[in-house]
């Protein structure tokens, strides 16, 4: 197994996406589920914490070790079986979500799951259960996941399958036949697309469990993931508005129809403010100069005909006032390709803004729930355009989930951008919804975490994890603070 | 004025692409199809010089059933008339220009743009033959151009330079990146296109003087070597480079 002890080979582990930054005592590179095994084995021995790392695209911190021993999954990433016939394949977590997408593309099958970053890993998307745009129609990578292999510290292994449960235990057997009993006790997770904490519920799958806990259950060896066929045709448009009050419109309008069985029913769903359009302009001079908001909407058909979806979405376009001579429509998969870039741009050149400027960016991934949605985006706007600080808001809009990015310039903003942040993680909470949608809790939105489940809540997760690891020792830092196992 | 671009319907730059089993063509299997790139700025070329100057456009492809997605394309970007020359055999670059030349022609066209090549056969042919064909000046590889009365002023790529060249009405162009930033297709372009009916006819029949023998693919890359990973590889390095790939 490749071990890697000096500074320089490790510095790339000590830090992820959020340039949340950590330290570590090595980084064991193993090439099997074996050689994982072992490692698990010798720091549980050892008494040494242990954090698992993918692709360190993650923006909450959740890969960066605290001390420690890190086992990166950068060696296990080979496709291990596709089952054409039931469209499923088993996979290791180190694989590439970018590397996945154009291995089944090629023969004929479909994953959804897009989050943004195309460089993370099956294994991060599992840990965080990793969405993006297309979770709208599909719903989150928890969706997809059929099985899973899942080494706990003590070195044994569960193969959890498919399997529902109906009363308030999941009883889970090892491979050396010991029993773990784990109380479903419910707790009030939020009717939205949800991020923040275990999932805990009343007829939960075992797996449900595991998915989501951000590398503090157990390593997962391998993953097997549910497949769809490539849609015949695939809609796709870049709509632009004259006023972000009918972009909202159009997209409240789209989504009440979500699921009635009318001719359009998006995958994607997504709004752009007049910022983000600001940001975006320089590589995309084709943005209408009167444009003050866009949407960017995916439609996959499968028995929809396309001609009668571009109708209908025209006829939406028409209601809510949209720039029709200006906006985009997609003629083949180039162009598709160039919308999802469009989508994927906005976070890039936030990002290198931010790097250019040296200042850390505060942005927000709440989700609230449908009917307080318009209420808490005016109150958020309300709060940010109060002061001089830069902002840009977009996000998955279909489900009601807004990444609000500030871009502060000097440490008053900074300070001053914390504040609001805070101030909409409390609106979120009182909305009913959440904190994190789908970048996880990791180990730098905990006390909004706590917020959000109150102290008795986290208790319950943290009960959970002192059963199956009762000295703390994996992903050390993630979701609890220490007070949570006292 | 009647303006004329001619497209060709090409696998996606982003597919890999398999030789089919009777060693003559491509495998299309799971190949998706697009407008030629270059062919890209040709139709923004016409919208623009349109928009400018009025006049009215077709655009003409020459090819099976599958190419009517790329004329749709076209005529959703603002094209007004569509035109597919059906042939589904294979053509090589002067029968392909001889069926064009033939039907520029009959719709009398006073300027003609190309790409400058088709990224699938990549012959950058087409074009220069079937001016010739017309009798119509060509320039080709264009960058800038300005269409004045029937004064043409085009700036085109050479070896390490540009060159500025001017002809007159009619004329062929071939069009290079760098020319325009082609638009997208509208909301209203594609409730336009709609309406446009793409005009069926077959290809004029003509001889190949090409015959396609074989198609194969080129040798696989070698594997790459590691030779270290810090300052303590360099000699070893320089080893290699000058001894077995005799580079420096």
């Amino acid at each position: 197994m490749i071990e890697r002890r000096d500074q320089e080979s490790i510095v790339n582990y000590l830090a992820d996406a959020s340039n949340f930054k950590g330290n570590c005592e090595k980084v064991l590179v193993p090439a099997s589920k074996d050689e994982v095994k072992e490692a698990i084995i010798e720091a549980a021995a050892k008494n040494i914490p242990v954090t698992f790392s993918g692709a360190g695209t993650g923006l909450t911190g959740g890969r960066v070790p605290l001390g420690g021993w890190v086992i990166s999954t950068e060696k296990l990433n080979r496709i291990i079986d596709i089952d054409t016939s039931n469209k499923t394949a088993a996979v290791e977590p180190g694989l590439l979500l970018s590397d996945f997408h154009a291995a089944i593309s090629k023969i004929g099958l479909y994953y959804p799951p897009d989050p943004t970053e195309q460089n993370s890993t099956i294994g991060g998307n599992f840990a965080t259960n990793a969405s993006g745009a297309k979770s709208y129609k599909y719903g989150p990578t928890r969706s997809f996941i059929e099985s899973a292999e899942i080494i706990l510290p003590s070195g044994e292994t569960f193969f959890l399958p498919q399997t529902k449960n109906c009363g308030n235990l999941l009883s889970m057997k090892s491979s050396s036949g010991k029993e773990y009993n784990i109380p479903v006790d419910d707790i009030s997770m939020p009717e939205v697309k949800n991020a923040s904490g275990y999932y805990i519920k009343r007829g939960m799958r075992d797996i449900d469990l595991f998915i989501g806990s951000e590398g503090t259950l157990g390593f997962v060896s391998e993953i097997s993931l549910r497949l769809m066929d490539i849609p015949n045709e695939v809609i796709s448009a870049v709509i632009f508005f004259e006023s972000d009050i009918n972009a909202l419109d159009f997209i409240d309008d789209l989504r009440s129809l979500r699921n009635r069985n009318i001719s359009i029913n998006p995958s994607a769903l997504e709004f752009f403010d007049k910022n983000s359009l600001e940001f975006l302009r320089e590589d995309f001079p084709g943005i209408p100069n009167d444009a003050l908001a866009a949407v960017w909407l995916e439609n996959d058909c499968y028995n929809s005909d396309p001609d009668k979806v571009t109708d209908v979405l025209i006829s939406f376009c028409e209601k809510h006032k949209a720039n029709l001579s200006g906006s985009w429509f997609a003629s083949d998969a180039k162009d598709r390709n160039k919308f999802q870039t469009f989508r994927h741009a906005v976070s890039y050149k936030v990002s290198e803004f931010i790097s250019s400027k040296n200042m850390l960016k505060v942005g927000t991934d709440t989700a609230v729930p449908v009917q307080f949605f318009r209420k808490f985006l005016n109150d958020s706007i309300n709060l940010v355009s109060g002061n001089e600080i830069r902002y840009v808001l977009y996000g998955h809009f279909g489900d009601c989930h807004m990444h609000l990015n500030m871009l502060p310039e000097n440490q008053d903003q900074l300070r001053i951008a914390r504040e609001i942040y805070s101030d909409i993680i409390d609106s979120a909470i009182e909305a009913g919804g959440t904190v994190s949608a789908e970048h996880g809790i990791g180990k730098i939105k905990k006390d909004y975490l706590l917020r959000m489940y109150g102290f008795e809540s986290i208790k319950k997760m943290a009960y959970i994890k002192k059963i199956l690891d009762s000295e703390n020792l994996f992903g050390r830092g993630n979701i609890f603070t220490d007070l949570m196992f006292e | 004025m009647k303006i004329v671009v001619c497209v060709s319907h090409v696998p996606d730059t982003a597919t890999r692409i398999n030789v089919s089993g009777d060693g003559k063509n491509i495998d299309s299997t799971g190949v998706t199809y697009i407008v030629n790139p270059y062919d890209e700025f040709a139709i923004e070329e016409a919208l623009k010089h349109k928009e400018k100057s009025g006049g009215e456009t077709y655009v003409v492809s020459l090819g099976g059933d599958a190419n009517k997605e790329t004329i749709k394309k076209a005529l959703a970007m603002g094209i007004d008339n569509g035109i597919l020359l059906k042939d589904d055999s294979y053509r090589d670059s002067l029968s392909v220009a001889k069926a064009l030349a033939a039907e520029i022609k009959s719709i009398g066209a006073d300027l003609v743009f190309f790409g400058k090549q088709s990224v699938d056969y990549d012959s950058s042919a087409v074009g220069q033959l079937t001016a010739e064909l017309l009798g119509m000046p060509l320039i080709s590889v264009v960058v800038d151009l300005s269409v004045e009365g029937s004064k043409v002023t085009a700036e085109r790529e050479i070896e390490g330079g540009k060159e500025v060249i001017e002809t007159t009405l009619p004329c062929v162009i071939t069009t290079q990146k760098g020319l325009n930033e082609p638009r997208y297709a509208s909301l209203k372009g594609i409730m336009a296109a709609k309406k446009k009916i793409i005009e069926e006819k077959p290809a004029l029949a003509v001889a190949n003087y090409v015959e396609l023998l074989q198609m194969k693919r080129p040798p696989a890359k070698e594997a790459g070597k590691i030779v270290g990973t810090d300052v303590s590889a360099v000699p070893e390095l320089v080893r290699l480079l000058r001894e077995e790939a005799k580079v420096i």
